[in-house]
């Protein structure tokens, strides 16, 4: 299964566009895309600061709601990943 | 209406005091409390020249509604609230956030504006990336919004 993974803040360096489109075993969950970006940072993005990203990384669903380490994410879900933030 | 909250692109408009102090006037209310927040040219030893600010726009609207929503229960049903932040490459001197407060007294509208802030700062996802004059850049570190018991 594929799903769509919309970067903001600093996970926008995974990709050219504002999206990565990411491969996981059917029923994967999010501790399973967890897994998957940490290996993706550390085979490719090993020098940009980020190796921490995908243990402090909230995700969001299509319904801009939270979502914990169980949630079982679908074919082609549209999924936010959200790094720590501080605006103001 | 008593209450403003948007997200500005900077390339397309500026935030306003002058709109600000406008909007919140009432003869009900007898204090204003205006808190703005500019980018400044230091961060931690590094000349800075500006700072890009990326935004979920949907989530931080809703965020920005409820957090004044709750705050004018929490300190004054009555309080005018202009609320403002910045989206995009914002140079140093810029204005980045802006608070306006009107209520009856001035300990609610300081009340107010500082809680505004401080939520916006745990609760928006909103996110910051400095540019420094050395011809770097680097997104700042913030708060995590992923469930506590989860991290490792």
């Amino acid at each position: 299964m594929e799903i769509q993974l919309k970067l903001y803040g600093s996970s926008q360096i995974l990709s050219d566009t504002d999206t990565l489109n990411i491969q996981l075993p059917n029923n994967s969950n999010i501790e399973k895309l967890r897994n998957i970006l940490t290996k993706i940072i550390s085979e490719k993005y090993s020098k940009s600061n980020l190796e921490n990203l995908p243990n402090t990384a909230a995700f969001f669903s299509e319904k801009d709601e939270v979502v914990n380490d169980n949630y079982k994410l679908k074919d082609k879900e549209f999924i936010s990943i959200i790094p720590p933030i501080g605006g103001g | 209406m008593t209450l403003h909250t948007t997200i500005v692109k900077i390339e397309e408009d500026k935030i306003s005091s002058d709109e600000a102090k406008k909007f919140i006037f009432s003869k009900e209310n007898g204090a204003e409390s205006i808190f703005i927040g500019r980018v400044r040219n230091k961060n931690s030893g590094k000349k800075v020249t500006a700072v890009t600010y990326d935004v979920h726009d949907k989530v931080v609207m809703k965020s920005f509604q409820s957090i004044c929503n709750d705050a004018k229960k929490k300190f004054d049903k009555s309080a005018s609230i202009f609320l403002e932040h910045a989206k995009g490459y914002v140079p140093v001197g810029e204005i980045s956030i802006l608070i306006a407060v009107s209520s009856g007294h001035r300990d609610e509208a300081f009340k107010i504006c500082r809680y505004i802030l401080e939520e916006i700062k745990h609760k928006s996802p909103i996110w910051k990336k400095e540019h420094y004059a050395e011809g770097k850049e680097e997104w700042l570190p913030g708060h995590s919004l992923r469930p506590k018991e989860e991290i490792k």
